[in-house]
């Protein structure tokens, strides 16, 4: 038997590797074929998990007014800029009165295109999140690098990088920064992991709203002092900004107004208890309210039911595709089989029984079989590292 | 009897011999071969025009087909009286068979295509003397520099030579030749048939050819000639 199987298994692998093109096109038609289904399931499986998961992070996200997926997406995910509009001082309508804790966000920037999201540390309290390696940030231009960001990027505690500057046009925006890592988190599998964190005044210096400079009447830049008033000097355009926060520095960088007026994007919020939570949602409904807080488990159901509603339709034409492939492959099969009869003929006239051309010719099918299952299994391992792409995409 | 040769003890011998089926055409065909005995080491041609049933006769001399009428003996047991197994098992172990279409595998190279016999049956054994056996006859035909070849790179002449070495890899007492020159140039053929007759000879296995080219015909032992020209 064991002769017998060996005997089958080269006259297989002969016949399958002479038309290599053939095989690995009908493996590959096979295994796709079965494979895109297994995937589909096997991607949303996880797609739904981690977003769900993620959902679970915080009860409640306070934002401005505006699109709800917005607000979930950038606050939970970083995937999307939340509706502007939401200030610092707005927090106090969720702590004020001991209703809850606040965590504030800002976000918008990048560096190295990798996302910047401004953060109190209490958002790593919160949830028992240390650096692995180094510490967390303290000052301004200090960052904690996630575990993948800093895989990315080669970032380890020291290192620096600068955050990428807003387009020409954008006379408004993101200035670039400099940004000394100080810790690198541990893996999370989460959407932490992509990201570097700065406290929110580095956010804001990000934004132009805190910087440092020499002072103006000791500024060797002609045209640097262009009035005094008293005590106060009035500094003029040609005075440089230092876009530097190390070496020291980080002390002298300061804010240009009321730092509770600064913008942040979300907040998360955790209620006292339940009762706070309803007492807090009901706060956030009125005609003219400005803000929203958003339940991101309720708003995450809702696009898993509209994500999952596609899967199921593209399941349902994936399995129907699969099994007409099957039989497709079955046929070209059974053709190939007719095409070799005068091999098949021979092999009989030469003493094989019926039974053993059938074991050749069922060892070839597993062995196409196998291949196919393998490229299978391939797309269904596969599969869940395109989960993040599903929460983009549902992000818009 | 006509076609008989017996320099040695008789390996093979029949009565007359009937078979019949029905034609292409709907005419029925009839073959009657008169007795004929084979031994060891001894060349029989069997000459006649296409559709006479020359292969049908090997067919029958393999065990492949059963005659309708009379019998074929072999080593005192009937093909007749043999089950499918044992007739298959005869013709795996005791026939070597040349074909006139080569009937190599494709996807087998040329050392691969003259062991193929050991891998069809279970009563012979890919060992490493059949390995020995077959770089040898590949040697005896010429082609030894060429075992790892595929078969798409050899000439015609080259082909039939591959299909003579797998004919007779097995050590069989009876090798059965189906036109073994018939897709070849003149000049091959000669060449081709005195290798089929000297290498069983060497290998001391009765060989029966089928031909309708009579410029070989005078290398055989015997000739048997049936049909329009019986």
């Amino acid at each position: 038997m064991t002769a017998l199987l060996c005997h089958a298994a080269f006259l297989a692998v002969a016949s399958l590797r002479h038309s290599w093109r053939r095989s690995l096109l009908l493996a590959l038609v096979l295994g796709l074929s079965l494979g895109v289904p297994l995937a589909l399931a096997s991607l949303l499986e996880r797609a739904s998990t981690d977003m769900r998961a993620r959902a679970a992070v915080a009860p409640l996200v306070l934002g401005a007014k505006g699109s709800e997926s917005d607000l979930v997406f950038g606050a939970l995910f970083f995937a999307a800029t939340p509706p502007r509009g939401l200030l610092m001082q707005d927090l106090a309508r969720i702590e004020g009165d001991g209703l809850g804790q606040a965590v504030p966000f800002a976000l918008g920037a990048t560096a190295q295109k990798t996302p910047v999201v401004g953060t109190a540390i209490d958002n790593f309290d919160r949830r028992g999140l240390r650096p692995a390696t180094g510490t967390m940030f303290a000052t301004i231009g200090e960052c904690v690098a996630g575990s993948d960001a800093a895989r990315a990027l080669g970032l380890a505690p020291g290192s620096r990088l600068y955050t990428d500057p807003a387009s020409l046009s954008d006379l408004a925006g993101v200035f670039p920064l400099e940004l000394t890592v100080t810790g690198v988190l541990p893996p999370t599998g989460t959407p932490d992991d992509g990201v570097l964190f700065v406290d929110l005044r580095t956010m804001w210096s990000i934004r132009g709203l805190g910087h440092r400079h020499d002072d103006p009447a000791a500024s060797a830049s002609p045209g640097a002092l262009i009035g005094q008033d008293g005590e106060r000097k009035i500094a003029g355009e040609a005075l440089p900004i230092e876009r530097k926060a190390t070496d020291g520095i980080a002390a002298d960088f300061h804010f240009h107004g009321d730092p509770s007026t600064f913008p942040i994007d979300a907040a998360l919020v955790y209620p006292a208890d339940a009762k706070a939570q309803a007492i807090l949602l009901g706060r956030f409904t009125g005609k003219d309210e400005t803000l929203q807080l958003a339940r991101p488990d309720q708003f995450i159901e809702r696009v898993l039911e509209r994500i999952f509603g596609v899967g199921r339709v593209l399941g349902a034409v994936a399995v129907a595709t699969a099994a007409l492939v099957l039989l497709v492959a079955a046929l070209a099969f059974a053709l190939s089989i007719r095409l070799r009869a005068d091999e098949l003929a021979l092999m009989r006239r030469l003493g094989a029984s019926r039974g053993r051309v059938a074991v050749f010719l069922a060892t070839e099918a597993a062995i196409l079989l196998c291949a196919a299952l393998a490229i299978t299994v391939a797309c269904a391992i596969a599969a869940p590292l395109l989960a993040p792409l599903v929460m983009r995409l549902a992000a818009g | 009897m006509a076609g008989t040769t017996a320099p040695h003890a008789t390996l093979i011998d029949t009565t007359t011999l009937v078979f019949r089926r029905a034609s292409a055409g709907g005419t029925a065909f009839e073959l009657r071969v008169a007795p004929l005995a084979l031994a060891r080491g001894a060349s029989l041609a069997v000459r006649g025009p296409s559709g006479s049933g020359k292969s049908t006769l090997l067919a029958l001399l393999s065990g492949e087909l059963l005659p309708f009428e009379g019998g074929v003996r072999t080593q005192g047991r009937s093909l007749s009286s043999m089950s499918d197994a044992e007739r298959r098992a005869y013709r795996a172990t005791c026939v070597g068979q040349v074909f006139q279409t080569f009937e190599l595998v494709a996807s087998l190279d040329v050392l691969e295509n003259v062991l193929l016999p050991f891998r069809l049956h279970g009563a012979l054994s890919l060992d490493d003397a059949a390995r020995v056996r077959a770089r040898e006859l590949l040697g005896r035909v010429g082609l030894a520099d060429k075992s790892r070849r595929s078969i798409d790179q050899l000439s015609h002449g080259e082909r039939q030579r591959v299909a003579i070495a797998r004919a007779l890899v097995t050590r069989p007492s009876l090798v059965l030749a189906d036109e073994p020159t018939g897709n070849l140039d003149p000049a091959l053929k000669r060449d081709i048939a005195a290798l089929l007759i000297d290498e069983a000879r060497a290998a001391d296995a009765a060989l029966v050819v089928a031909t309708h080219d009579e410029s070989i015909l005078g290398s055989f032992d015997g000739v048997l000639a049936i049909g329009g020209d019986a």
